[in-house]
């Protein structure tokens, strides 16, 4: 999550920044801004794209967005998960009209058994990261993204209900068949190790 | 202890040098138009007046309504 009070903008926190930008209108305002969370989006959208061309296009067109939309945070989540939720649902919506693939469920609400949840948690936490890296590219984008969030960035689940706008139970469900299918494919993909 | 694999995946690439300037470049173009939109959809007599006007403050003044053609 963003810091506080990191590089650039002095000691103006990011919702203060953010309401001098709403303000003021002022690109150079919002260069603060883009210098405190360009690194973060752009790594992001790598890590769900894995085409740099693409995630270069998409961190700007994220924040051209953000800048669009800024009328519209009202300061109910920190400023850092809003713009990561812009990015999530920018870089999905993108990938999804690119493979035309399948939307995923909007209510995914099944009970979630524990007892398979720290299973598989366990299992994929045993894959070698450079098995890990060919398991996540063979997914899609969607699961690769609740995936990395939970386990790179260490978010909890607290955290993917803002970013995801979902319920506890439709996070947790979300995140196991992310699971699910991640060990899947690993034993599709490398099955004498399974 | 064993190693979480998705930290050890993590990109750590920081975006190009010139994606900064093309953001900020797109970001000026659109406070231009909409600068520019504001003129047209609000009353461009009064967007034009708050612009150009010597003196300063919001309110408008009894005088003011008296001097409106």
């Amino acid at each position: 999550m963003a810091s506080k009070r990191s590089a650039g903008g002095g000691e103006l926190s990011d919702e203060e920044l953010v309401e001098q930008v709403k303000a003021s209108l002022n690109a150079d305002s919002f260069g603060l801004i883009y210098d405190r969370f360009a690194g973060r989006v752009y790594r992001k959208c790598l890590s769900m794209t894995r085409d740099k061309a693409l995630a270069h296009d998409l961190t700007h067109d994220i924040f051209l967005k953000a800048f669009l939309n800024m009328s519209t945070f009202d300061g109910r989540s920190k400023f850092g998960t809003w713009l990561y939720r812009i990015t999530f649902n920018y870089c999905l919506d993108h990938l999804r009209k690119r493979q035309r693939g399948p939307a995923m469920a909007d209510a995914e609400t099944a009970l979630v058994d524990h007892t398979d949840e720290d299973r598989y948690e366990e299992e994929l936490m045993s894959i070698r990261a450079e098995r890990l890296d060919a398991v996540l590219a063979h997914l899609d984008a969607s699961d690769r993204a609740i995936l990395l969030f939970k386990y790179q960035e260490e978010m909890s689940v607290k955290d993917l209900m803002d970013l995801l706008e979902m319920s506890e139970s439709a996070v947790k469900m979300r995140l196991m068949r992310a699971r699910e299918r991640a060990l899947k494919a690993y034993k599709e993909l490398f099955p004498g190790e399974a | 202890m064993k190693q979480n694999p998705f930290k050890l995946i993590s990109v750590d690439e920081e975006p190009p040098e010139h994606l900064r300037k093309e953001v900020l470049a797109s970001i000026r173009l659109v406070v231009l138009m909409m600068r520019f939109a504001q003129l047209f959809l609000a009353d461009y007599a009064s967007v034009l007046f708050d612009k150009f006007k010597l003196i300063p403050g919001d309110e408008p003044t009894e005088g003011d309504e008296n001097a409106k053609p």
